[in-house]
């Protein structure tokens, strides 16, 4: 039971991980359409504003509850919109679309969201080993006591679903 | 109990759609057989090509123990071509188990009104030398431009070529490939076990002819062509195992044209 705990904490690590990695891809991202889209402000801000929100909500293996799973998803969901729209400006300024250095950011980025669906997927599979495991007998009879409670999953919400699309 | 209720509901759309992603697990293709690394299912190549290819793929194998599955499929049963690649990856096994170093080049092809798309999809253990922003600007740059002019093979060949160029010095031939089988400490106690009883039985015989001090001379007669026998993967046109059981994380990229 330890085991199957310590694998989603560990594993909830990963995909804060992951997370993180998009994170750390942003103010690079943001210098770098700066220098071809002054005009684009208020896109450039909110980004900004929606990372800074976004890094601030970590949450401890501990207390991996329903409502704290939500609330963490809610913001990365903020940030996933706010970057949508700035990779959208980029039809305007076809210099910025062909820069190497933005196309090489629009790549890892891209990379990015698809390690955050593969961590999502490995946490949500080992909730659900790990909650049928504290169910099942005999273990439901002392889980409980030795404060072994389940654990939530990621949910597969609208708008955490949609993932950046990246032109190409 | 409206959350009770809630939290039910919320249940069973999680199980709806773990049930959906395992129907559609199905539709990744089996590898074909015997194992290979070009798996044209979308038959793009000549014949001579995938030979090229194939080749090409399988000396690298052999010398790096990095397995690099080139894939074109006409389909892609609805998912993102990264997904795809990805699926590939993880249920074919591509690369070997602990290193990781696969690499999968998944290929659909322009058909009709229908974009083309690639997408290379790389193992945890290549992550490091092919990121993906490298593997984004292989696609742009080398590999495209070939596909818009309906050149597949001219497009992965230079896919592998770059691929081959970054990794170059990476990884090392892999000596205990075939982990089925019979061990080879067992071969080798079985061999010594034999040459022991066929010199019980034929000894005399050689000691007449040779002499006494022959004894450790028939080891050094018995021992090389085994040794040469035993590194399956040292030869070229060897058999290929199939996968060696690499996993994926969402490393790659891709393109359309």
């Amino acid at each position: 039971m330890v085991e199957k705990q310590e694998a989603v904490a560990s594993q909830w690590g990963n995909v804060q991980n992951a997370y993180q990695r998009r994170a750390d891809l942003i103010p690079n991202l943001v210098a770098t359409v700066k220098g071809y889209a002054e005009h684009e402000q208020e896109t450039l801000t909110k980004v900004t504003e929606a990372r800074a929100k976004a890094t601030q909500i970590t949450i401890d293996p501990e207390n991996l509850t329903e409502e704290n799973i939500r609330e963490y998803q809610q913001a990365q969901a903020e940030l996933s919109e706010a970057l949508s729209r700035l990779l959208l400006i980029q039809e305007n300024y076809p210099e910025l679309k062909a820069n190497q250095n933005f196309l090489a950011l629009q790549d890892e980025l891209a990379g990015t969201e698809n390690r955050i669906a593969v961590e999502r997927n490995r946490f949500n599979q080992l909730v659900k080993e790990y909650n049928a495991y504290i169910r099942k007998f005999p273990q439901i009879i002392y889980a409980g006591l030795f404060g072994f409670k389940p654990k939530a999953y990621f949910q597969a919400a609208e708008e955490a679903q949609t993932a950046i699309k990246v032109q190409f | 109990m409206k959350i009770l209720s809630k939290i039910k509901h919320r249940f069973w759309l999680f199980i709806l759609f773990f049930g959906v992603a395992a129907v559609y697990a199905q539709d990744i293709p089996k590898p074909m057989y015997p194992p290979r690394l070009v798996n044209d299912f979308a038959r793009l190549f000549s014949s001579e090509e995938t030979r090229a290819l194939e080749q090409k793929l399988r000396a690298y194998h052999d010398s790096t123990s990095t397995q690099i599955y080139v894939v074109t499929v006409n389909d892609l049963e609805g998912y993102a071509v990264s997904d795809y690649a990805f699926k590939i990856g993880e249920e074919w096994g591509v690369g070997q188990k602990g290193k990781d170093n696969g690499a999968v080049i998944l290929i659909k092809p322009k058909v009709g009104n229908s974009r083309g798309q690639v997408f290379i999809a790389t193992g945890y253990g290549l992550e490091a030398r092919l990121n993906d922003a490298y593997v984004g600007r292989i696609v742009r740059d080398r590999v495209i431009p070939y596909f818009k002019e309906n050149d597949y093979f001219g497009g992965v060949n230079a896919a592998v070529d770059a691929i081959i160029e970054r990794l170059s010095g990476e990884f090392d031939a892999d000596e205990e490939q075939d982990n089925e089988g019979i061990p080879i400490g067992l071969i080798v106690v079985s061999v010594i076990g034999l040459i022991v009883i066929l010199r019980l039985i034929f000894g005399n015989n050689r000691h007449i002819n040779n002499g006494g001090s022959n004894r450790g001379g028939g080891r050094f007669i018995f021992f090389p062509p085994f040794g040469g026998g035993s590194n399956r993967t040292g030869g070229f046109g060897g058999t290929f195992g199939g996968g060696g059981g690499g996993r994926f994380g969402g490393g790659g990229a891709g393109g359309s044209w």
